[in-house]
């Protein structure tokens, strides 16, 4: 639980949320002009859990949610708009450790990179090619 | 590391995918206030960069800058940076010792020779040639100049290496001195604090790293992504500022309420670091020390407060007693400004 969560403070509501509302809504718009992402430092802005709360509220659930575990635990889904991401980032104890509204087609988090890609085809070939060898020993007898 | 091997192989190499990477930098570039598309050129930057040699000398110092990074609460985002730096050279973390320890440190600046960076941590006494502080019979004066001549940065994390700290106060008898006023000729980075933030020594490394230069800094060589904004901008006791809802004693019904403490003498609105909103002991850290910083200097406020802050208990849910803030009250009260001094500081940063 954060300091926020815990005190009276935590539970105002300053204002804040109408004002990011009003970027998404320009994001979005911008993305659906020109396909062009965008995204929103939750964790730079003056947030009271409260705000966070109204503003998740807002934006609600959409038809995507995905957990992943990496380098500790992180939450993504689509909310009720489609295009806008919640992306939350999570410590190993489960501290937020970052939070981001993206907008995009797909949060870049969610894609394999290249590189990873690469080496998980290694990875297969290392663990197919003893199986090879197996087989083709058998064939010849001398398996 | 096989030479010429860059960080993204070495991370693949040891399992760590590229995802963990952008995570990583996504939490960076948050933590320094960088455009959240920042994240991927960052991400994409680490993984090109070949691992950064680090030389980390201690001197007059408590440990506690390395208990800070090191005790972290977030091993698997905040440690990700030990394998982005080859930590050379650190006579409290390294497993060798006596001659082969110093071994290392020469091998390390000859081999990186104007490219590894330099971190210190503590003040460097001058007084009788540096004779008050030595390491393996050399002393701090002297492996400070050797090593930075060598080295493409130097970065001053804690409060004693950035601006003097607790050595430097009077009476000052081993003649201590911030790094700055013994090495002109290099870039210098200071993360003060006592002890500074985990995620601002971390953060600062990773953006030299990933972009090859230091991160903008301020008028006191500090990252401003760290320190440039009050405590009080980001303070979470900030809308009742706003309202004018403020405490009146320590322990009236307003303190626990959360309302704001200027009138008690936070010194938030003039003390310039990321403790709002990086916080400590895994982001609960609460405001007790935030109360105890009463009537002292900023530049005071965040070192004196920040070390109380340490001794917090470090139990999540945890409280420090009362009987025990008010003990470090008047402790800190002790060796503090008089407090009408302090209202007149306040007053001419226009809080009044």
């Amino acid at each position: 639980m954060t300091p926020e969560a815990r005190s009276p403070a935590g539970s105002l509501r300053t204002g804040v949320v109408q004002a990011v509302l009003s970027e998404i809504a320009l994001l979005l718009e911008n993305l659906a002009a020109t396909g062009q992402a965008g995204a929103i430092d939750l964790r730079s802005l003056p947030l009271t859990e409260a705000d966070r709360a109204e503003l998740e509220d807002h934006l609600g659930r959409g038809e995507v949610e995905a957990r992943l575990a990496v380098a500790g635990a992180s939450e993504v889904w689509e909310t009720a708009y489609a295009g806008v991401w919640w992306i939350r980032h999570r410590e190993a104890e489960g501290e937020i450790a970052s939070e981001t509204i993206a907008v995009t087609r797909v949060p870049e988090i969610l894609m394999a990179h290249p590189a990873d890609i690469t080496a998980a085809a290694v990875r297969l070939q290392e663990i197919l090619t003893p199986r090879r060898e197996s087989a083709i020993g058998e064939e010849t007898g001398n398996g | 590391m096989a030479e010429g091997q860059t960080l993204g192989e070495l991370l693949t190499r040891h399992g760590i995918s590229r995802r963990a990477l952008l995570k990583y930098a996504t939490y960076v570039a948050s933590m320094m206030a960088l455009p959240p598309a920042a994240s991927t050129a960052m991400a994409e930057a680490l993984a090109k960069a070949r691992r950064q040699s680090v030389i980390w000398l201690s001197f007059q110092e408590c440990t506690g800058c390395t208990e800070s990074l090191t005790r972290s609460f977030n091993p698997t985002l905040e440690n990700l940076i030990f394998n982005l730096i080859s930590l050379d050279y650190h006579h409290t973390l390294q497993a060798a010792s006596g001659t082969a320890a110093e071994a290392a440190r020469l091998t390390a600046m000859k081999e990186n020779a104007g490219k590894y960076l330099l971190v210190v941590d503590g003040s460097v006494s001058l007084a009788e040639d540096g004779a008050y502080s030595t390491i393996a019979g050399v002393t701090n004066l002297q492996m400070l100049k050797e090593t930075a001549e060598g080295a493409l940065a130097v970065i001053s994390v804690g409060t004693c290496a950035a601006f003097g700290g607790i050595p430097h106060a009077k009476p000052n008898p081993t003649g201590a001195v911030p790094v700055s006023e013994v090495i002109t000729d290099k870039p210098i980075i200071n993360i003060s604090g006592c002890p500074p933030i985990a995620e601002a020594m971390a953060g600062t490394l990773a953006y030299l790293i990933a972009f090859g230069k230091p991160p903008e800094l301020d008028h006191l060589n500090r990252p401003k992504a760290f320190f440039g904004e009050s405590i009080h901008d980001r303070c979470y006791r900030r809308p009742f500022y706003e309202r004018g809802m403020f405490a009146k004693s320590f322990d009236d019904e307003g303190a626990r309420q959360g309302w704001c403490l200027y009138e008690l003498g936070c010194k938030g609105p003039v003390t310039y670091n990321a403790c709002a909103t990086l916080k400590w002991n895994g982001g609960v850290s609460d405001m007790p020390a935030l109360a105890v910083l009463s009537p002292i200097s900023g530049t005071r406020a965040v070192s004196i407060g920040l070390c109380l802050r340490q001794w917090a208990p470090r139990a999540r849910g945890s409280a420090v007693p009362r009987s025990q803030v008010r003990r470090w009250v008047r402790q800190v009260r002790l060796c503090c400004v008089p407090a009408k001094k302090a209202a007149r500081e306040r007053n001419n940063h226009g809080f009044a």
